[in-house]
């Protein structure tokens, strides 16, 4: 009668279908590049001539060198008086630059040379690879034959890789353990550099602060002694002697979060200061006023005196062009007005442009502009009216910031034919297999794990014939046949999935009348589903996003503590049923003694909350942890085996004692830094030979019966000690990744999960009716909290700047981002990836028969792969779909990239890192699972 | 199921109902009395828990009175316990039980996330306003170990009609005032800035509002179930 087939198939087609529904909806929602459909052939890319009849001519250079000094991660107080003396005494102006997100540095320099906001996918393609712009400053100073110089980031050859006419780079900017090498090359390109003097624009951008805040957070000792060299370098460029008309801009291109990450939205990384240094300046500077970092690109173009760039959607910044005469810089604002202006033309029309505010801003700015030009044409300069000029500048600043909001407002552009398609994907796949996990009879009754080929059939030809009408009818666009082809095979899928899902839906709705209804087959008691509930609807608030920790961990708390509390009443009216009210309170203290585990791991959980604030004490903690992990991991292996693995344990020891991180001997630096490499050998060694004594099970089993004469192993056991293995190396693999405080999480983990599934047992034993199904919901998704909860406790959220990049590299000596992206993947979700192993282990090792259930039919191990892998995914992907949907909603929203757009990034890369586990236990089940 | 119009039994649990939520009004009265809600938190300062307090005592004089008129018909277990209710033993017993309850909110709240190390005297605050809604009207109504017994088994013979009748109603007040405290956390997360988003301001407001939402509910169904006696006389 029990339904027992394994299931691991139809849900990894489910999930992979619904990863790729993911792709296309952030395909749909962040467009990679929007300005390729905008027509910017219509944009005239040359300088005005003529205003109102009246001949310009172009203003020369007004500098004969500019100095960028780009400080990576230089938040705005960094640049104080005390940190930085010289910077700060001798800068003419103090302005401070508004960032937008995503702060990181790709989409910033872009935004520092083309003038335009970057798009939120950019942060994807800024660890990786790298597209090639198409127009900058750059490409205009390389039109005209200047000589630009290039020092730094090798981010920046990735963006021009032809527009510099000399360049030094640093190997590889992602290699965040550097902190001195590079910038001290940097230093030694700018002495060499000064000496030429040949360039027009000298860009030097120095990595070692990012690389600082990185590893070792803003709070480090080393940060100010950078910032001291910063400052020395700063020094040199001022002091030069023969450097005669000169402009140096200090910047930074982004700020630096408490902690030391950036990447996200508050005020101590999206404000950077800007300081300017040249040799005569005029005024003392005023006020801080701030600017945004697009309108470095057109002010920068004037001050070169090439042309705007043509993606340019910022304003002059009037501080910067008070070294132009009056006629140039009125010449400064006529250009960048119109070039504004003619971009508001292609983006709004002409009709909406011609009937705005700005438009007569700009026409009475150009007026006056005009009678300006004629005395100073005349006389000297001197009969021009300073009420003229003022006005005019006023009226060009304004009708320019009016445009640029505008436009920078305007660059959101979804594409909603991917939109619709990935939602429809993901929507009904993640429908799917909830009802097919709930309603048992009904995935008989219709065949819903099963492929339908005339169904399916059916659907490719709805699919294809919709996919040609719309084609016809000019709703989808697609830019070649092939792409319209391919469109096919998402949409057939969708409509087959929705198909069955609605088919479902009514069955459930309207049962037929000659059947009872539709029950279902598992549980669902109602604290679960609250929680879960209340987790999933959270999502729509800003804030609960921003603080998703706290509801994971009221909720995860609460649950664990009423299941608790609800198993001691229990245990103490059953206990109590003889003995009629005598002794309650003895028994009561009994009972509670008995739990005493589970309010320990309450205590150890509220513990782990303050785990940054360990820090003190890490040489103990680290110790102490590798101790539990190792005795929890002897729980899995034999001897030889857990020798091992304490062996590796000991190595990450000496790895982060040499490291410095952890006490350890005191041994001289060239001689730590010639072991490292050794000790991290000899830990992978010891990793290769706890893996190896586990697959030492599956060997063919003829060798072993011959030499030992043993019994051949039952091929679970093979699949259990096979996943014991491979947890167990996991295990070891992020204790050498995790930071030092957060090891103890580890172990922690395994404790939690165990005492959680003991408290699961003796909460199911205890109900008067026993069930194995209840027992595995409350399993699953107590499993899902306390990984949650734990993957929180390590530090992260739902902001980009809390991705620890540092245990990527561990052991590199180069970039190599298919390693680095692994290590970083597996530091951070360890809790998720370790916690969905530890419940299958437990599911197929676990006998009920030491809590007091004998016999059970089917054997509870079973339910491995047709229970436990299809509910844990529809869990999965339920939130993950229901937030999909949410973000359609929510795409004009104030925080969406601020708040909502990271949180999208995470939740469907965790979809994906649970795909890859799951791919990789479904591959172990096939293969040595060969009972069924 | 109620087969006979009992007045005296309705009588009492809308009395008992209505004493519930005068108390929070006369709470929530105060509160807007004093307009800043920071001393919530405060043992000394603040009258909440003595209000509660008294509404629960009276509700056990409430229940006592009623019970008066049983008085005649008691056997001869619930005679003893009547007996015993001021003996030492039992005070001691009922005191070192609402003594260690306080003791596991307090625990309940620092696992849900209190700070643990500071704040105490709110935590304190809180776990007593807890206890007060929860614990204490069982046990000033039975006693300690009659209390243990009420919680922990099936049917307790010693329990007369009365008192069963208020215990009902109490269970509501506690389902109530848990689950408001727990739902009142609701606000901490929210980025609001207001002042009472502190805790464990919400917490208390949610324990108040939950008790007043419970006995609400139990009116209803004392309402409802009258009105439903009331008008099957009436048809007949």
């Amino acid at each position: 009668m029990e339904h027992q087939k394994s299931r691991m198939g139809y849900t990894l087609c489910m999930l992979t279908l619904f990863i790729c529904g993911a792709v296309l909806f952030l395909i749909g929602f962040f467009p990679a590049s929007y300005t390729a459909s905008e027509a910017e052939n219509s944009i005239p890319n040359d300088r005005p001539t003529t205003i109102h009849g009246v001949r310009l001519e172009t203003p020369p250079p007004s500098y004969d060198s500019l100095i960028l000094f780009l400080v990576d991660a230089l938040r705005e107080d960094f640049a104080s008086a005390t940190s930085m003396p010289v910077a700060f005494s001798r800068a003419c102006e103090k302005l401070t630059l508004h960032v937008d997100i995503p702060t990181v540095t790709m989409p910033r320099l872009k935004s520092i040379t083309t003038g335009t906001l970057s798009n939120f996918i950019d942060i994807a393609l800024n660890v990786g690879h790298t597209e090639q712009l198409e127009d900058s400053l750059l490409h205009r100073l390389k039109q005209r034959n200047r000589i630009v110089s290039f020092a730094g980031d090798h981010t920046w050859i990735n963006l021009f890789p032809s527009e510099f006419t000399r360049h030094a780079e640093n190997n590889d900017s992602f290699f965040v353990n550097d902190f001195y090498e590079g910038d001290r090359n940097v230093t030694r390109v700018l002495e060499s550099e000064l000496e030429l003097k040949d360039w027009s624009l000298l860009i030097l951008h120095y990595l070692g602060l990012d690389h600082i805040g990185h590893v070792e957070g803003n709070a480090s000792p080393k940060v100010q002694h950078k910032l001291k060299e910063m400052d020395e370098a700063l020094q040199k460029i001022l002091d030069h002697r023969n450097f005669p008309n000169y402009l140096v801009l200090l910047t930074g291109d982004h700020g630096m979060a408490e902690g030391g990450g950036h990447g996200g939205n508050t005020p101590a990384e999206t404000l950077v200061p800007l300081y300017l240094y040249s040799k005569n300046c005029s005024r003392p500077s005023s006020g801080s006023k701030r600017y945004n970092q697009i309108d470095l690109a057109p002010t920068l173009a004037v001050l070169l005196s090439v042309e705007i760039p043509s993606q340019s959607i910022g304003c002059l910044i009037p501080e910067m062009l008070q070294s132009l005469s009056l006629e140039h810089e009125m010449y400064a604002y006529f250009y960048n007005a119109q070039h504004l202006l003619n971009k508001a033309r292609v983006k709004f029309g002409h009709e909406t442009v011609r009937r705005s505010d700005y438009y007569t801003w700009y026409q009475n700015a150009t007026l006056l502009h005009r009678q300006l030009l004629l005395p100073l044409r005349d006389g000297d300069g001197s009969g021009a009216s300073q009420v003229l000029y003022q006005n005019a500048k006023l009226n060009y600043i304004r009708m320019a910031r009016e445009i640029s909001g505008l436009l920078s407002e305007s660059l959101v552009r979804f594409d909603y034919g991917f939109i619709v398609l990935g939602l429809s994907l993901t929507t009904a796949t993640s429908l799917h297999i909830v009802l097919s996990v709930l309603f048992l009879d009904l995935t008989e009754q219709l065949q819903l794990d099963r492929l339908k080929t005339r169904q399916l059939l059916i659907c490719l030809a709805t699919a294809s014939l919709l996919n040609v009408a719309s084609h016809v009818l000019d709703i989808i666009f697609t830019s070649s046949m092939f792409y319209g082809i391919l469109l096919v095979v998402p949409l057939a899928l969708s409509i087959y999935l929705t198909f069955d899902v609605a088919q479902a839906l009514l069955k459930v709705a309207l049962p037929p009348l000659y059947t009872r209804r539709l029950k279902l087959s598992i549980p669902l008691p109602l604290p679960l589903l609250m929680c879960f509930g209340i987790r999933t609807f959270t999502l729509g608030s800003s804030s609960f996003i921003e603080f998703e920790y706290k509801t994971w961990y009221y909720l995860g708390n609460t649950l664990i503590l009423l299941t608790a509390l609800r198993t001691l009443r229990r245990r103490i009216t059953k206990a109590n049923v003889e003995l009629d009210g005598r002794h309650l309170h003895k028994i009561a203290s009994a009972c509670l003694w008995q739990q005493r585990k589970i309010f320990v791991v309450l205590i150890l959980l509220t513990l782990m909350r303050y785990l940054h604030r360990f820090h003190a004490i890490r040489s103990t903690l680290l110790l102490f942890s590798l101790m539990l992990l190792w005795a929890r991991l002897r729980k899995f292996a034999q001897l030889p085996q857990s020798c091992a693995s304490a062996a590796a344990c000991l190595v990450v020891y000496c790895f982060r004692g040499l490291n410095g991180q952890v006490q350890f001997f005191e041994l001289p630096s060239y001689l730590t830094s010639r072991l490292m490499v050794p000790t991290l050998v000899v830990f992978w060694c010891c990793l290769a030979l706890v893996l190896v004594l586990g697959y030492r099970a599956a060997l063919p089993q003829t060798l072993f019966d011959k030499r030992f004469g043993e019994k051949p192993m039952p091929p679970k056991s093979v699949l259990l000690q096979l996943l014991q293995a491979n947890l167990t190396s996991s295990l070891l693999l992020a204790a050498l990744l995790q930071k030092v405080q957060n090891v103890i999480l580890l172990p922690t983990l395994l404790i939690a999960l165990d005492e959680t599934y003991k408290l699961c047992d003796a909460f199911g034993t205890s109900a008067r009716k026993f069930s194995v199904r209840l027992l595995h919901v409350y399993k699953i998704i107590m499993t899902i909290f306390v990984s949650r909860m734990f993957y929180f406790y390590q530090g992260n959220s739902n902001s980009l700047s809390t991705i620890d990049l540092t245990p990527g590299y561990i052991g590199q000596t180069s970039y190599n981002p298919a390693i680095v992206g692994l290590f970083v993947t597996l530091n951070t979700y360890s809790a998720e990836i370790h916690s969905f192993l530890y419940l299958i282990v437990h599911t197929l090792r676990s006998d009920l028969r030491s809590v007091g259930i004998m016999q059970l039919q089917p054997p509870y191990s079973v339910a491995a792969d047709s229970l436990i892998a299809p509910l844990y995914a529809s869990l999965v992907m339920l939130p993950a779909a229901f937030y999909l949907c949410l973000m359609v909603g929510f795409r004009y929203h104030l925080f969406i990239y601020s708040v909502f757009s990271p949180k999208v990034l995470y939740d469907c890369y965790t979809v994906l890192v649970f795909y890859f586990v799951f791919v990789i236990t479904t591959l172990y089940f096939k293969l040595f699972k060969r009972d069924a | 199921m109620v087969s006979r119009f009992d007045q005296q039994k309705t009588k009492h649990q809308l009395f008992h109902v209505s004493l519930s939520l005068a108390t929070i009004l006369i709470c929530m009265t105060y509160m807007q009395y004093r307009r800043n809600w920071a001393y919530l938190g405060n043992f000394w300062d603040s009258l909440v828990v003595p209000i509660v307090f008294i509404g629960e005592l009276l509700k056990v004089v409430l229940a006592r009175f009623y019970g008066r008129i049983e008085d005649g018909v008691l056997t001869i277990k619930q005679r003893q316990k009547k007996a015993a209710y001021f003996t030492a033993r039992e005070l001691a017993g009922g005191f070192t039980l609402q003594f260690l309850c306080t003791l596991l909110y307090a625990f309940i709240c620092i696992i849900l996330g209190a700070p643990v190390l500071g704040n105490y005297e709110e935590t304190f605050v809180l776990s007593l306003l807890m206890t007060l809604l929860t614990v204490s009207p069982t046990v000033f109504l039975l006693g300690g170990g009659g209390a243990l017994q009420v919680c922990f088994c099936e049917k307790p013979d010693f329990v007369t009609k009365c008192e069963d009748t208020a215990l009902n109603l109490f269970k509501y007040n506690a389902l109530g005032g848990i689950l408001g405290a727990w739902a009142g956390s609701v606000v901490a997360p929210l980025d609001w800035g207001r002042d009472w988003q502190v805790y464990p301001i919400p917490n208390i407001i949610g324990a108040l509002l939950g008790s007043a939402m419970g006995n609400i509910y139990a009116c209803t169904h004392v309402l409802y179930a009258t009105a439903r006696v009331y008008m099957t006389k009436k048809r007949a």
